[in-house]
């Protein structure tokens, strides 16, 4: 290897690290580290005058290894290593410190602070030094789409990523499209009705030559990684084979009534949600009108987006359909939907009654009548009685019943609630465990159709980002196994989250594939072996670092 | 301390990049202090740490070791701060082997926007250790 020669640029940004660190005495002792070639300040790195000078040391002083000692790396990492690579180096060769947040901003006592920023400075040092290279490539992918689930989300998606040219195959399992909107008659807050939203979506759907919608079919098997599936897919007796570069998954819901939680049976009397909007959407089912109805919800599930507005809509439709007597009992309203809180208002103002409770009621059966008691508490915990003709009971939101079967094939992870990993929901909100693999829709959380149909674009534009170039760039090695080390026995396999590493059975060791790693290291830290190197966070880097103790 | 000077704890703390590395960056912007002598290992992920890499940061003279991980549930690479525990549970058992107080070395978790909780949960740590006092197996104690 040549000769270590590293270049220290350290950032006063305007002042504000300079005020509380010291940097003179700091480049004092930074150069008399070993390797440090330049220690060098500026002001505000950032700027592009800084990054040209920078550039230009780097050069003509033959720095192969780069430290910066400025803000966080969260904010101008990407830039940075743009910087060094400008420079003729390999962006990897970069340690920043981060004497701005971490440092000047929260230590006030400019000693301390000059002492901390010091020993940060000093671990870059040392972890740059034992940095290897770690080059980019560019991989063709393929540009097709599959998206499992012919509801109005899967629908939706394939006409999203059609309008942007990506060619999709649509999969549903039954004979039809639509998935459980079919069963509605309306929707709140949509004006127009499900089945107008549905006819409107199978046009673009069918009218698309960039959709292919097999119906009666399934996935069967699923090889490969991102940009690069195989999907083996069964149509009646056919089996087709593709290739995909994302996949897209809208299997939608079901929904299960949980005896054992309310401790009473359905009937006649007593149905659910789902039962009661298919009585709405036929009326011809409803043999007689019912004088009075009773919901209760909340109790199943507080993340639920559902309950609140299909409770309100059908008490509503009740209340001016048949003109009955409407109670409304549950734990909370979730009104923080679009419309909700109106909606609320106009369902009181018709008369609906709402009782809140904390103990569930106590549900009798009596002369085809059912009784309720409720201790309310917005009337002071007083015992109501109420009987009704009918009471409608919420239901549980769960995913597909399939999910297992393609969880296993997909080689996903679930979440907390048994849908499809949500993972931290905030950043990623549609993105999989695994690379290339997406979510869109109530296969993953329990939404209304709305944010159903936005969490359908977020998809559909997260598959677009990914592929749509029919290039990826890709990382090589960054993490690799050491055939010789290789002991060949599968722990990292095993934990792996994201499910990228395979079995060379013919060079006999564990092998990491790229495009599907997402650089957590777990793999390293695990391997019995040692066989595993992180280039970026490898043990002897970390050991490294821990020297400044 | 029994010594008069004052004991200053040395604590190392592994900041995953997605929980505590974020948090620490939060605190920065709202300028909430928190003890210097923490010093930060930044990590991609707090399942990147070995049993390995805590033992050293002993061996190396620290008096107490903490992994800052995303909250349970929330980690970015799935498990990663679960297998981080197991971690800490097997370095516990190893130093309570050679004779070190096993409460030396702990897990917390911290949201990636939770600037004053990081900062906290460093005051609690400093704290700690200081009623611990030095580690027995600090090279200058
Ligand atoms: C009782 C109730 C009331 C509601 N009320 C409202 C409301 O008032 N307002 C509102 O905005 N939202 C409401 N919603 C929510 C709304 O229904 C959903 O947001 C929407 O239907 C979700 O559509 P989807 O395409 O994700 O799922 P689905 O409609 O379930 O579609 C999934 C499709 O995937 C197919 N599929 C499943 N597994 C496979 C497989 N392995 N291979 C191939 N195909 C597969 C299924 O056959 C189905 O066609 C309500 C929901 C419920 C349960
Ligand atoms: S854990 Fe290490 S030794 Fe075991 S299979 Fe993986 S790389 Fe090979
Ligand atoms: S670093 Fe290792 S464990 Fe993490 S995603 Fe990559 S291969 Fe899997």
């Amino acid at each position: 290897m040549d000769e270590v020669k590293i270049g220290v640029f350290i950032c006063n940004c305007g002042d504000t690290i300079s005020k509380s660190v010291d940097l003179l005495d700091i480049r004092a002792r930074l150069e008399k580290l070993a390797d440090v070639a330049l220690v060098s300040i500026g002001h505000d790195l950032c700027s592009p005058q800084a990054q040209q000078a920078i550039r230009k040391d780097i050069i003509d002083n033959g720095i192969n290894r780069v430290v910066i000692a400025a803000c966080s790396p969260q904010l101008y990492g990407d830039a940075l290593a743009n910087l060094v690579e400008k420079a003729g180096l390999n962006r990897h060769l970069l340690s920043v410190a981060n004497i701005r947040e971490q440092c000047s901003w929260v230590h006030p006592d400019k000693d301390k602070a000059t002492k901390k920023a010091m020993v940060q400075i000093r671990m870059a040092v040392d972890k740059v030094r034992l940095q290897d290279v770690v080059e980019q490539a560019e991989v063709e992918v393929y540009k097709d789409v599959l998206v499992i689930g012919g509801g109005i989300v899967g629908m939706e998606v394939a006409i999203e990523l059609s309008n942007l040219n990506l060619r999709t195959t649509l999969i549903e399992k039954e004979a039809n499209l639509g998935g459980r909107l079919k069963q509605f008659a309306a929707l709140y807050p949509l004006q127009v009705t499900p089945e107008e939203m549905l006819t409107s979506r199978l046009k673009q759907v069918t009218g698309s030559e960039n959709i292919d919608a097999l119906t009666s079919a399934g996935l069967k098997d699923l090889s490969g990684e991102v940009g690069n599936f195989t999907a083996k897919i069964r149509k009646g007796n056919e089996e087709i084979s593709r290739n995909f570069g994302a996949i897209i998954l809208a299997t939608g819901y079901e929904t299960l009534f949980l005896d054992k939680v309310y401790g009473f049976e359905l009937g006649d009397n007593i149905i659910t949600q789902s039962q009661l909007e298919g009585m709405l959407k036929s009326p011809g089912e409803i043999k007689k009108i019912p004088q009075s109805v009773g919901f209760v919800f909340d109790i199943c599930d507080e993340h639920s987006r559902i309950s609140t507005p299909s409770t309100l809509r059908n008490a509503l439709v009740i209340k001016e359909r048949f003109g009955s007597e409407v109670y409304v009992l549950c734990r909370n309203l979730q009104v923080d939907g679009a419309g909700l809180e109106k909606l609320y208002q106009d369902v009181r103002n018709k008369g609906v009654i709402f009782f809140k409770f904390e103990r569930f009621p106590k549900v009798l059966r009596e002369n085809g009548k059912i009784n309720i008691q409720v201790e309310d508490l917005s009337m002071a915990r007083e015992q109501v009685m109420l009987s009704c003709d009918l009471l409608v009971v919420e239901e549980k939101v769960v995913p597909h019943q399939d999910f297992a079967t393609l969880e296993s094939m997909l080689n996903i992870g679930l979440g907390p609630r048994d849908f499809y990993q949500e993972d931290n929901v905030h950043l990623y909100p549609t993105s999989s465990t695994k690379s290339g693999i997406f979510f869109a829709g109530n296969c993953h959380q329990d939404l209304d159709l709305g944010r159903a149909l936005t969490d359908a674009s977020n998809a559909a534009s997260e598959a677009y980002q990914l592929i749509s170039s029919g290039k990826m760039r890709v990382e090589v090695e960054r993490v690799v196994v050491d055939p010789d080390k290789c002991a060949l026995c599968l722990t990292c396999l095993r934990f792996c989250p994201h499910d990228a590493i395979r079995i060379d059975y013919e060079k006999k060791t564990a092998h990491i594939l790229d495009l599907a790693c997402q650089g957590c290291g777990i793999c390293a830290a695990v391997c019995p072996a040692k066989a595993i190197k992180f280039k970026d966070w490898s043990d002897d880097q970390i050991l490294a670092e821990l020297e400044v103790v | 301390m029994t010594t008069g000077v004052e004991f200053l704890p040395c604590i190392v703390a592994f900041c995953c990049v997605h929980s505590a590395y974020q948090a620490a960056d939060a605190a920065g912007r709202m300028r909430i202090p928190y003890p210097e002598n923490i010093i930060m290992v930044h990590i991609p992920c707090a399942g990147r740490v070995d049993t390995l890499h805590i033992l050293r940061a002993f061996e190396n003279g620290a008096d107490g070791v903490v992994i800052l991980a995303c909250h349970e549930g929330a980690c970015h690479h799935i498990l990663g701060n679960i297998r981080a525990k197991e971690r800490v549970e097997r370095a516990n058992a190893l130093l309570r082997e050679i004779g070190v107080d096993g409460r030396r070395v702990e897990m917390r978790t911290c949201a990636p926007n939770d600037g004053s909780r990081f900062a906290r949960v460093c005051h609690e740590l400093e704290e700690k250790i200081k009623e611990l006092g030095p580690s027995p197996l600090r090279k200058h104690a």
